[in-house]
């Protein structure tokens, strides 16, 4: 991601082909969209407006500014939620086909703007739904953004998870959670010196997090099949989506042949045996 | 002719209690405090907008008119225990501390008021932990006072915030509705610090500034002759800025789109309307209907703005919503005509 507001904004007038892809997020002389991305904004737009989600969660806006004034992303990204809000409410499909170029990954998705929105917004969900849109359409700003994020993908597609509980123990992490009270005054120590104390032999063992047992596994890949999530993906990232597949398959066959060597023992094994169905 | 209660002694009370007087009706006026005039003398109001007349001078004018009359039958520290509908009318029973009376009475006007929203509930603005941050009644009897100082070290502020519409228009709070007065009595306060401490700076932080009607006039005068700056945009937060002496608010300036984050001595909250106690127990004990929002109904807001649709049962003031006094007064004079009516039919 890069750090827009950090960019100086300039005044743009250059043609099609000049422009730089995708298009940066400018206030003034955007690049012209070919009339394929036209296409893909309005029928994305029309996909947007038509999800029962956005009548859910787009309730109105006072324009009061106090989700941004909780956004962590808004401290350091040209980024805020009461934009998004506003888009999803009154946008036209060029300025949400823009939103969803670049700023809808600037969210950490927290949802402390719904908890401060006095008009009872799903402003974090709404944005969550503008990035299924960005995934399931394959918008080659969308892969841009995600590349770098592959490996944390095929951590939380095959195994459910990308961060090591033995890692998160609550010792460390004091200053974390919903139950996180205190001060550094309180602890004794600073949070950095927190984490520092985390065994060594621990933070060298994140693998064990994902050690997860082969039905945990296929289960959850029956979740990403059965509610779209992998046909999404396969959209935005074909070669990953196929890396999975296989590693999933692999499981299976894994998994099919354990059940017939436990079924074999079964057999093999004298006397009345309670039934296992598996 | 028995009397008319009034149940509570605030503008819209004293009012109907005055009119009825005036037109030869007695009146029973009930009020739950030891003192008559409402919450502008519980929070010792100073100047109401928009006419910047002092509160006392109103208030006054109304007490001079039942104070002291033969006509009303006035009790202080008491309350209303029970209601029964009777043919002629109701029988209440009154509550003080050393008795319990049941009087026939022949019609009700309902005055209960509202009360101030408890901005401790919006807990980001640190309201009862941060001894600067100020709910705008305080600030109106330290104006009143000409005593416009920090609480935390008794020194003048050189810089004032008011947040608007605290505990108003937030479905966090359960308050979706508008208290109609947060922007003219934030500014009126605002331009009397200014006319008292040109020193002092003053902002104002507003998601729309609602000055309805002739009101507007204050809003143009407080920027054209006091100077008064206007941020669109709420405050969302408020910390201790670097140092500890002062506060820091933080929050977004929604025109220019731009974070803010700005260090103030003391930050002001205009805080909401919510139907009083008092209302909320006459609408049990008069089975009442009540809006969603918790004040009483009236049976048609537009045609019969002071009747209940019971008969015998009226309202006046702030007890059917957020109500400036010029309305509460009026309404009063209507719930009185009506209750008069009723007795006399």
């Amino acid at each position: 991601m890069s750090i827009v507001a950090n960019l100086p904004r300039r005044t743009l007038t250059l043609t099609e082909e000049e422009a730089p892809s995708p298009p940066a997020m400018q206030l003034t002389g955007r690049r012209r969209m070919t009339s394929e991305e036209r296409a893909a904004a309005s029928t994305i737009f029309e996909e947007f407006r038509a999800d029962p989600r956005h009548h859910d969660f787009v309730l109105g806006c006072l324009n009061c500014g106090e989700c941004t004034t909780g956004c962590p992303a808004a401290r350091f990204y040209d980024f805020s939620p009461r934009e998004m809000l506003q888009i999803a409410e009154n946008g036209d499909a060029t300025t949400l086909w823009d939103a969803m170029q670049e700023k809808i990954w600037a969210c950490c998705q927290c949802y402390t703007c719904n908890m401060r929105c006095r008009f009872g917004n799903d402003i974090a969900g709404i944005i969550s739904v503008m990035r299924e849109l960005s995934v399931s359409h394959g918008l080659e700003s969308t892969r841009k953004t995600l590349a770098p994020f592959g490996r944390s993908l095929t951590l939380l597609m095959t195994v459910g998870t990308q961060v090591s509980s033995d890692m998160i123990q609550p010792d460390f992490f004091r200053d974390w959670g919903p139950f996180a009270t205190g001060s550094d005054k309180v602890w004794g120590v600073s949070a950095e010196v927190m984490r520092k104390a985390i065994p060594l032999d621990v933070l060298q063992t994140t693998r064990s997090a994902w050690e997860v047992s082969v039905q945990t596994s296929l289960e959850l890949f029956r979740i990403y099949e059965e509610t779209g999530v992998l046909d999404m993906l396969r959209g935005l990232d074909p070669d990953l989506t196929e890396m999975l597949v296989d590693i999933i398959e692999e499981r299976r066959e894994e998994f099919g042949e354990a059940r017939e060597r436990f079924r074999a023992e079964l057999e093999g094994m004298k006397g009345p045996v309670a039934t296992f169905t598996g | 002719m028995n009397p008319i209660l009034v149940l509570g002694g605030g503008p819209a009370g004293l009012s109907a209690a005055a009119e009825l007087a005036a037109l030869g009706a007695p009146a029973l006026l009930v009020e739950r405090e030891n003192y008559l005039g409402g919450n502008p003398k519980r929070w010792h109001y100073s100047l109401l907008a928009p006419d910047l007349k002092p509160a006392e001078e109103i208030l006054g004018a109304l007490l001079s008119k039942v104070e002291g009359n033969p006509k009303v039958d006035l009790r202080l520290s008491t309350t209303l225990s029970k209601a029964e509908r009777s043919e002629s009318g109701y029988l209440v029973t009154l509550k003080s501390a050393d008795a319990v009376e049941t009087r026939a009475v022949s019609a009700v006007v309902l005055a209960t008021g509202f009360d101030h929203f408890d901005s401790r509930r919006k807990f980001e603005y640190g309201y009862g932990r941060f001894p600067d941050v100020l709910d705008f009644k305080e600030l109106e009897a330290m104006i009143h006072d000409d005593r416009v100082v920090r609480p935390s070290d008794g020194k003048p502020p050189r810089r004032i915030a008011w947040i608007l519409c605290v505990g108003s228009r937030d479905i966090q709070v359960g308050n979706p509705w508008c208290c109609r007065l947060g922007c003219a009595v934030s500014i009126k306060q605002a331009v009397e610090v200014r006319q008292k401490h040109p020193e002092i700076d003053a902002y104002v932080y507003y998601m729309d500034i609602r000055t309805y009607g002739l009101w507007e006039d204050l809003y143009w005068k407080s920027m054209q002759e006091y100077g008064v700056k206007f941020i669109r945009g709420r405050i969302g937060q408020i910390t201790m800025a670097e140092g500890g002496s002062r506060l820091l608010a933080t929050g977004e300036d929604t025109i220019l789109s731009r974070p803010t984050e700005v260090p103030f001595d003391m930050i002001v909250l205009a805080s909401g309307m919510e139907p009083g106690v008092g209302t909320k127990e006459a609408a049990a004990l008069f089975a009442a209907p009540v809006g969603p929002e918790g004040f009483l109904s009236p049976s048609l807001s537009d045609l019969n703005p002071v009747d209940s649709g019971i008969p015998g049962l009226f309202y006046a003031g702030a007890a059917t919503g957020p109500k400036a006094i010029p309305d509460a007064v009026t309404e009063g004079m209507g719930a009185a005509l009506r209750a008069y009516q009723y007795a006399r039919r």
